[in-house]
Formats: structure tokens, C-alpha cells, sequence
């Protein structure tokens, strides 16, 4: 990927959309502080993983980055900028999580994509020839053009996916949250979206997305931070996704299998550990570090 | 009976102003009331609605317009439920009820203090037919004060109230849109309550919505059906009232309710009746 580059250097055009996240506290009005000194910096070309438990603050953490909620302490900051002058530059979209939405409210895809327009419409937001292109366009790019008119509740968990997608780039948004856009969604949505997801990183976007489907991380996602109401791990994927800072996180929720295979043939130290949250299963070597993304087959053919 | 009778109300003069000035009236509660039934807000009608109350006397006191008092009175009751909800560990609807009945308390308390000549009942259930002129005045000012601004940030409102973070998103200013919505609600309350009262206030802003609601699946549609059935139940209500010697503000109520059940039963999409043949039909396309 020829982007790699361009994120190593802080220099150029991806340090306009910096997102700094620093020694942030959020707590609720009920008193629960749902995050503390939580800190990371991300810049552009980047898909990283948010991931944590459930409870862990993850939804939290992006309403404030959207400044929904604002920070006891600490502050975020886009290119430099505070988030709501971010927001008013059309810098970032949210792809909100499933349950977030009222599934049941009278407004037809079109009208969802269109919200994504509104920043560049005139105040009555009454859209413009290039709204309605940009907006066709992108439900296109996420195969949902033909359900264009079907009212919202009225489409599959996968399909609902595309829509908010749709809306996040009918925004143009440099910077995409996506909150769980896992869950609830058919395995050709999730490649979908994956797909579209690094296209837009190799067009420079900074994305970020949290999850609790583990074993989908490392195929995707260069980044990584590992919360549980603070940042446990934060950096590149192969050096942050450590069987180590997982069972940090997540503790005695994720199912954990030893292999021992020092009597491979090879008489080499072979043992494996396995990670698992019921979805796609993690392998770690014995140094801790991922082994190469499992493919069920090829590997029983290898331990032969 | 003949046919002269049944123009009868329409030769009066005072009917006919109290038929366009109910189709205003409602047709203002229609629309906010596809807002409130959407976001699930409906008692905040009723709350605002009670909460007036001791605006209404204080105007009075002080020699204000009743209008503006109740209008104050009702922001502050909206708004303030808002801040008392974000700043404690009590639930909204819990602190909407206390506030509302705890001002509509105090406003009783105080009206019984000071000799008024204006009548409870009036306030209570409206005086649609004996309004006066200036009362008449500020209900159509104020609607029409709301329709305009409805008009211009209809579309800024309904993103905040189905995606407030991506209203954000795309820099709309979402505590302003909180506070003018209110502050939209308070206005339409204070036209209201000269037509039907506080106490029926709230059917006004709740019922056309969800009329609305069952029979579409656009805000746009939704919106015009609401309005078209409030207006329709303004003038016919006001007209059985003529006949039936009934309260007006009850009549046009009563006739509300009659359409949002006949809507609920033969619905086209949503109605009961349509999803039991429907339902019955997928069983039978099974079978074969
Ligand atoms: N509106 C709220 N009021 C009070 N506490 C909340 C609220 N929303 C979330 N929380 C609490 O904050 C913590 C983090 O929640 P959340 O950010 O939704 O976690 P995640 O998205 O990782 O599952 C949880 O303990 C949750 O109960
Ligand atoms: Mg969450």
C-alpha cells in the first residue's frame, strides 16, 4: 500500500485530520465516569480498531470525539481544531450503532442519505442537482440504489449498514466513526463494508471503527486501540493485538485453548494459543503475537 | 329537518370565526405534534400545557398579556424539566410530572388568591366560542408565528430529532434547535389553550400525529394528513358543538379520536384490519 508513507510523515496534507484524543474523562450526569485519562493520536491513511468489551466506553468514546458529550477533562481535537469547528467543515461522519436509531421514524432511504447533504445545503436545506448525484452515487457505491424510496425500518440489518454508509459518504467526510457496523449484518455486508472501508483509507480517510468481533481485526485494521474505560494498548495492529492486552480487556469472557505441539516433527517449540469470542477465533504463536490470519483448511493440512 | 337548519351555524358570524380560528389552532398543534409523537414526547404537551398556569396569573397580576406570561411559563417549565432531567439521577418523565403538576398546583393556588374576571373554566377547557377579540388576536399570532418558523427549520428539527449526533455532524447547532422546538411548543400551547383549554391541549398535540403516523411512512405525507385531520376535526367539531350544545373544545377533540381510530382499524398499511387480511393471506399462500 502506497499510503504507509504518507502517515509516517506528519507533515504533509494527513496532518489536517490529526485526531488527538487527550487525557479525556467523560463522566455521565447520573456520575458514572465511563472514561478516564483516555489518550491515542491517529492520522490519515489508518483503519483502527476500537475494541472492548461491552460496557467499556466505546460508544462513549465516540460521541465525544463527535462532541456529543463534552469531557470533564481533556479535549479532542480534528487537524488542530476543535470538534465543532470540524463539524461545521463537514470533517466528520458517524455511523451511529443499530440501536441507536428509531428503526419505526417515517423517512425513506433517500431522506437518510440526503441528511448526510444538509451541511452543504442552503439553510432551508432544500438539496441542489450535485446533492441528489452525490447522493445517488454513493448509495450505489453500497449496492442499495434500487431501495432507494423504502422507508428505513423496512430493510435488513445488513442493508440498514449500507445506508448509514451511504449517508457517511454522501457527507465526504475525512474522518468515519462506524459504531459496531458489525453486528447484526450478513457475512457479504461485512465484506462490504470492509471493502469500502479500504478504499477509503487508501483515499487518505482516517477511519475508525469499534468492535467486539475480534478474529475481524487483523484482516482489516492497521491500527488498534484496546479500551476498558481508559486505553489499555494503543498502536499498530501487529505490535497493540497482543494475546496479552486482549486478556487484558477481555479478560474471562474470551474462550482460551492452549496447543502445545512441541513434538512436531521439527522438534521446534510450537505452541499455540487460541483466543476466542464465538466469532472468528485469534491464534497466537508462544511469542504472544498473532500468527498469520487462520484459514480453517490450509492449517489441519500444515500440522500434518 | 331541512337544509336551512343544517347551515344554521355557518350564518353566525362568530361560528365561522370560531371554525377558522380552530382549523389555525389545530392545524398548528398538528404539525408540532408530528415532532412530539415521533421523538416520543407527548407529555411534554401535557406538561407544558398545565405549566402555564401561573403565567397566565402572574400576567394577569402585573397586567401583561395573558399570552406572553403563559408563554414564559411554558418555556420555563419545558426547559427547565431539560436542565432538572441532565443535572440528577431522576428520570424525565418523573421530573416532567413533578414539575408540571407542581406549577399547575401553585397556579391554581394562586388564582384562587386573586380575584380575576377570568373564569377557571375558561382556562381550563377553553372558551372558543365567547374568545375575545384580543385573545383572538394573540392565539393567531402566535400560530402563525410558529408555522413560519416551522416552515424554515421543519427539516433542521426532524434531522435533530431522529439523529441528533448527525445533526451535529454536519454543524447544526443542536442546542439552539432544542430551545426553539421548545420554545415552538410554548407558542402553540398559548394558541391552543384559547381554543380547547389546558386540559384538552393535549389531544390536539398528540392525536393528529399519530393519525398522520398510521396512514404514512414520509414526515412529509405524515405532516399533511395531521393537518388535514385536524382542520377537518376544528371545523366539524366546532359545528357538532353549534347542534349539540356541547363544549367546543370537547367536540372537536371527540371528533379527533374518531379518526385516529378509524385510521387504526382500516389503515391502509398499518391499520389492524389490513394486517390480520394480510397475515391471513401469507398463511393461505403457505398452505398452497
Ligand atoms: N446515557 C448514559 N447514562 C449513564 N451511563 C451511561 C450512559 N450511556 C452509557 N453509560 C454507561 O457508560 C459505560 C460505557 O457505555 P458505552 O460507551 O455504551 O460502552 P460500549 O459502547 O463500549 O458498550 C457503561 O457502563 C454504560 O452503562
Ligand atoms: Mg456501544
Amino acid at each position: 500500500m502506497s499510503h504507509g508513507s504518507t502517515k509516517l510523515n506528519k507533515n504533509d496534507i494527513s496532518s489536517e485530520i490529526d485526531l488527538h484524543v487527550n487525557e479525556v474523562t467523560v463522566a455521565y450526569n447520573n456520575g458514572h465516569v465511563a472514561l478516564f485519562d483516555t489518550t491515542f493520536d491517529l492520522g490519515a491513511g489508518t483503519i483502527c480498531a476500537l475494541v472492548g468489551v461491552n460496557g467499556s466506553g466505546k460508544s462513549t468514546l465516540f460521541k465525544t470525539i463527535m462532541g456529543f458529550l463534552t469531557p470533564t477533562r481533556g479535549s479532542v481535537t480534528i487537524g488542530g481544531k476543535p470538534v465543532q469547528v470540524a463539524q461545521k467543515q463537514n470533517m466528520v461522519a458517524y455511523i451511529p450503532q443499530a440501536e441507536d436509531v428509531d428503526w419505526a421514524f417515517p423517512v425513506s432511504v433517500m431522506d437518510v442519505v440526503l441528511m448526510g447533504r444538509y451541511g452543504y445545503m442552503n439553510f432551508l436545506r432544500i438539496p441542489r442537482a450535485t446533492d441528489l448525484e452525490i447522493a445517488i452515487e454513493s448509495l450505489r457505491r453500497v449496492n442499495m440504489l434500487d431501495y432507494k424510496e423504502r422507508q428505513i425500518g423496512e430493510l435488513s440489518g445488513g442493508q440498514k449498514k449500507r445506508v448509514f454508509l451511504a449517508r457517511a459518504l454522501a457527507q465526504r467526510g475525512r474522518i468515519v466513526l462506524l459504531d459496531e457496523p458489525f453486528s447484526g449484518v450478513d457475512v457479504q455486508t461485512e465484506a462490504a463494508i470492509i471493502e469500502l472501508l479500504r478504499e477509503l483509507r487508501a483515499d487518505e480517510h482516517l477511519i475508525l471503527v469499534s468492535t467486539h468481533d475480534l478474529g475481524l481485526v487483523p484482516s482489516f485494521c492497521d491500527q488498534v486501540v484496546i479500551i476498558n474505560r481508559t486505553v489499555l494498548a494503543a498502536g499498530p495492529t501487529h505490535d497493540t493485538f497482543t494475546q496479552e492486552n486482549l486478556a487484558r480487556a477481555f479478560g474471562g469472557t474470551l474462550r482460551d485453548l492452549r496447543i502445545d505441539h512441541t513434538d512436531a516433527p521439527d522438534g521446534t517449540s510450537n505452541e499455540f494459543r487460541v483466543l476466542s469470542d464465538d466469532e472468528e477465533p485469534l491464534i497466537f504463536g508462544h511469542d504472544g503475537r498473532l500468527v498469520d490470519h487462520w484459514h480453517p483448511g490450509i492449517d489441519e493440512e500444515e500440522s500434518k | 329537518m331541512n337544509l336551512s337548519y343544517l347551515i344554521e351555524p355557518f350564518q353566525y358570524r362568530f361560528m365561522v370565526e370560531a371554525m377558522l380560528m380552530a382549523a389555525l389552532v389545530g392545524g398548528t398543534c398538528a404539525v408540532l405534534s408530528c415532532y412530539l409523537v415521533l421523538k416520543g414526547w407527548s407529555l411534554m404537551g401535557d406538561a407544558v400545557s398545565h405549566a402555564v398556569l401561573p403565567g397566565i396569573v402572574l400576567a394577569y397580576i402585573v397586567g401583561a398579556p395573558l399570552a406572553v406570561g403563559a408563554f414564559l411559563a411554558g418555556l420555563l417549565c419545558a426547559s427547565g424539566t431539560g436542565w432538572i432531567t441532565n443535572h440528577s439521577r431522576l428520570k424525565g418523565d418523573a421530573v416532567m410530572g413533578v414539575v408540571f403538576t407542581g406549577l399547575f398546583a401553585l397556579g391554581l393556588v394562586m388564582f384562587t388568591k386573586v380575584t380575576t374576571d377570568v373564569h377557571l373554566n375558561h382556562i381550563l377547557f377553553g372558551s372558543l366560542l365567547g374568545i375575545e377579540r384580543s385573545d383572538m388576536l394573540q392565539a393567531v399570532i402566535a400560530a402563525t408565528l410558529t408555522l413560519v418558523i416551522l416552515a424554515v427549520v421543519r427539516k433542521d428539527i426532524l434531522l435533530y430529532l431522529f439523529d441528533a449526533n448527525q445533526a451535529r455532524a454536519v454543524g447544526l447547532n443542536t442546542t439552539f434547535l432544542h430551545y426553539l422546538f421548545l420554545a415552538l411548543l410554548s407558542l402553540t400551547i398559548v394558541a391552543a389553550l384559547q381554543a380547547v383549554g389546558i386540559i384538552l391541549t393535549v389531544a390536539m398535540l398528540i392525536v393528529p400525529g399519530c393519525i398522520g403516523l398510521l396512514l404514512s411512512d414520509r414526515f412529509g405525507r405524515m405532516t399533511a394528513i395531521a393537518s388535514g385531520a385536524a382542520i377537518f376535526s376544528a371545523i366539524a367539531g366546532t359545528y357538532l358543538s353549534y347542534f349539540l350544545n356541547g363544549e367546543t373544545g370537547a367536540c372537536i377533540v371527540l371528533t379527533q379520536a374518531i379518526i385516529l381510530t378509524l385510521a387504526a382499524l382500516f389503515g391502509p398499511k398499518y391499520g389492524i384490519l389490513f394486517r390480520a387480511r394480510a397475515a391471513r393471506r401469507a398463511a393461505a399462500g403457505r398452505e398452497q
